[in-house]
């Protein structure tokens, strides 16, 4: 590929893009050649540097935020969009709803979003990479209903929480092998074992609900706690955002992530370690879905697996898209699943005190979802400039 | 010496004679009819498509017929699509196509398998409906009276929002599945109460879905507008339990009543004593399971009776449980009933 291809300012890296074709091992010379990247001035290359032809400039930038900031004025993303959308619906609610603004509201919307945030920072997490994980919310509640199971044989509770915690792991790296060196596409993999994983257990558990034990103190205060009185529950949230945004933004695996997401054999051509990161995403995303659920087992006490079979997933990759991660890699960050988080929050919440029907909120939620897109479709067109390989 | 013998030989004689006289008598005493019930249950078979197995209830049941099954030969199978909804049509179409002698259903709403029941009928299988009906009618129906249940649950919550002492007249309703006919029908029940009892005020109608943490969410929102709030009904105790961790978190766990219902496991009673849950008005789902297991025979008993020419209805019993009585065979568990 012509390095010449890239975007307008892609200049200063042209000289790295001439990376030999040569049958790297993964990992071996990925090393090497990003340091040669980080050196470069503008320090953004590594997430750049193995990123062929065809990606448009600012895209390939994504999640570094550096790009926006250097061109002129400000380009209308789907972020901004929906960032736009709050705000009227947050103005609207808050003039014709009482209490809506109130400081109770306002901690319970963020409250009540914060299980579906910590998801949608997992899934956002992998979709950067150009996958999906459909067994987020399978593995989340297997995980805990089965730390609840060996606890009920008279283990401790939180040694139960750690092998859950190693159980959700295990998931986690067989998905990432699937997808990653078995070369199933995510979609599929990730269907079929959060399937399997809610089967067995089904299998094991009997019950659909299994309740903690009511005497964990620190369990209680994952529920009911409060620092600076905002609710554990949001500080959580708020702390596995931060952990991801920084991890994203500012270490090299996470600009791996980006390189993968973007072209994942253009990665991989370069010598970039993608099974491994790959694998990673997935021990990883796993371990978020599995602190969801601890919340929300602080939370109501209880986990329920038939949330298995609730739209909850879809939820999830409804806040991520909708945020702005686009479902074809290498783009969008943590601020796009916070963005897509509140304007859900908000939306639930307007509509909960409106007294909608369930359907009728549904319709609503999806009527914004389209809505969010069709206004990204129309500022930002696609066409065979900005498309990239992969895109759906 | 020969007394003695004689005395022996009619001793001997008399034993020998009574033991007959047992044995005849064993084998004349069989419970009138038994061996004709046996017969007509003998490798019949009976499957149960139910919503999800994963129920406190369906377990019950299952637990309590397959005790049923196994005294009298009949044979339970369970097809169990654990909650999803196409994959209990499919469980339904695989069957009618077996042709059992029986198919024991528990609707996940009064649409889906509305049109399978008549083509069950049809095709001469008899049909049993448990707890949850479909709008189309069959042999028989063993569950709720869901109509009565709205009105206790709507009349517990009366008794403490209504009058001078009330804190407020703010009631809400969390409900299941809105197409489903425990919540279609427990509307009726609710708006009859509510129309006796003017003064009560609906403020919040938003569906939970069965799930506790869709509760936690709408309850706490709903008091985030109504601190004033006095009670919250629902549709199942372990949905509600989520009601119950946003009130115990607000606080109002003294002015709020949380009224439910349930099957009546141990589970709805911890809640109970965990001050997490007010109410129970408990369906009892073992003795629904027993009154269950005699539709079950009654319809095995009667091949020639076609399938769907005799409809009848039986309602539960529904026991009120707070905590004074939330012990014993209020709180069954599974490994008792087995």
């Amino acid at each position: 590929m012509a390095p010449s291809a890239s975007g307008p300012n892609c200049t200063a890296h042209q000289k790295i893009e001439i990376a030999p074709a040569a049958p790297s091992r993964d990992g071996l010379v990925g090393g090497s050649r990003l340091k040669a990247a980080e050196e470069l001035p503008d320090g953004r290359a590594a997430g750049r540097l193995p990123l062929g032809a065809g990606s448009e400039g600012g895209r390939t930038l994504a999640g570094s935020g550096k790009s926006d900031t250097a061109r002129p004025g400000i380009k209308m993303s789907q972020e901004l969009v929906v960032v736009a959308i709050s705000a009227v619906l947050f103005v609207v609610f808050s003039a014709t709803l009482n209490n809506f603004l109130s400081q109770g509201n306002i901690l319970a919307i963020l409250k009540n979003v914060s299980i579906l945030g910590t998801l949608a920072v997992g899934m956002g997490f992998i979709v950067v990479g150009r996958g999906i994980d459909l067994t987020m919310v399978a593995v989340m509640v297997v995980g805990v209903a089965f730390s609840i199971w060996i606890s009920t044989w008279g283990v401790d509770f939180t040694l139960a929480v750690i092998c859950g915690a190693i159980l959700v792991a295990v998931i986690g790296l067989f998905t990432g092998i699937m997808v990653a060196v078995a070369e199933i596409p995510p979609i599929f993999a990730t269907l079929a074992i959060a399937s399997s994983v809610y089967g067995s257990g089904r299998i094991v558990f009997a019950s659909d609900v299994l309740y903690a034990p009511s005497d964990i103190g620190w369990l209680k205060f994952v529920g009911n706690g409060t620092i600076l009185g905002i609710p554990m529950s949001v500080i959580i949230f708020a702390a596995v955002a931060a952990l991801m945004g920084f991890f994203l933004r500012k270490t090299r695996f996470g600009r791996l992530v980006y390189a993968t997401g973007d072209n994942p054999n253009a990665a991989r051509t370069t010598g970039l370690p993608t099974r491994p990161i790959i694998v990673t995403q997935y021990v990883i995303s796993a371990l978020i879905a599995y602190t969801a659920g601890i919340i929300m087992l602080g939370l109501v006490t209880g986990i329920d697996t038939r949330l298995y079979n609730s739209s909850l997933i879809y939820d999830v990759l409804l806040v991520v898209v909708l945020g702005g991660i686009g479902l074809s890699g290498g783009q969008g960050g943590v601020r796009n699943v916070i963005v897509g988080t509140i304007l859900v929050g908000i939306l639930t919440n307007g509509m909960t005190i409106l007294n909608f029907s369930y359907t009728s909120q549904n319709l609503i939620k999806s009527v914004i979802l389209l809505g969010a897109l069709a206004i990204d479709a129309i500022i930002n067109p696609r066409d065979e400039q900005t498309s990239q390989s992969g895109d759906i | 010496m020969k007394l003695f013998k004689n005395c022996l030989l009619a001793g001997l004689t008399a034993l020998t004679l009574l033991g007959a006289a047992q044995v005849t008598t064993a084998q004349e005493t069989d419970q009138v009819g038994r061996s004709t019930y046996l017969e007509a249950l003998k490798g019949k078979k009976v499957i149960f498509v139910p919503i999800s197995q994963g129920m406190d209830l369906n377990q019950a049941w299952v637990v309590v017929w397959q005790r049923h099954a196994a005294r009298y030969g009949f044979s339970l199978e369970v097809r169990d699509p654990s909650g999803d909804t196409n994959a209990g049509i499919r469980a339904m179409q695989g069957a009618i196509a077996e042709k059992p002698d029986l198919i024991i259903v528990q609707n996940p709403d009064v649409q889906t398998y509305a049109r399978l029941l008549k083509q069950a009928q049809a095709a001469g299988i008899k049909v049993l409906q448990v707890n949850m009906q479909s709008a189309t009618q069959t042999d028989s129906y063993v569950g709720n009276d869901w109509i009565e249940m709205g009105r206790l649950e709507m009349g517990e919550l009366a008794k403490h929002c209504t009058g001078p002492n009330a804190v407020s007249h703010k009631v809400v309703w969390l409900a299941g599945v809105q197409t489903g006919a425990a919540n279609i029908y427990m509307r009726t029940g609710i708006d009859e109460v509510l129309k006796a009892n003017p003064e009560l005020q609906l403020v919040s109608d938003q569906p939970a879905d069965y799930m506790s943490e869709k509760a936690r969410q709408i309850t706490e929102t709903v008091l985030q507008q109504h601190p004033d709030l006095c009670g919250i009904m629902g549709i199942w105790d372990n949905a509600e339990v989520g009601a119950g961790a946003a009130v115990v978190a607000a606080g109002k766990q003294d002015q709020v009543t949380i009224v439910t219902n349930g099957a009546g496991s141990a589970t709805g009673c911890e809640s109970i004593k965990n001050g997490l849950l007010d109410v129970i008005f408990n369906f009892n789902a073992p003795i629904q399971a027993e009154i269950a297991a005699q539709q079950i025979s009654e319809l095995l008993q009667q091949p020639d009776r076609k399938a769907g020419s005799e409809k009848t209805i039986f309602f539960g019993p529904i026991t009120r449980v707070d905590k004074t009585n939330a012990t014993g065979r209020n709180c069954w568990k599974l490994d008792e009933l087995k």
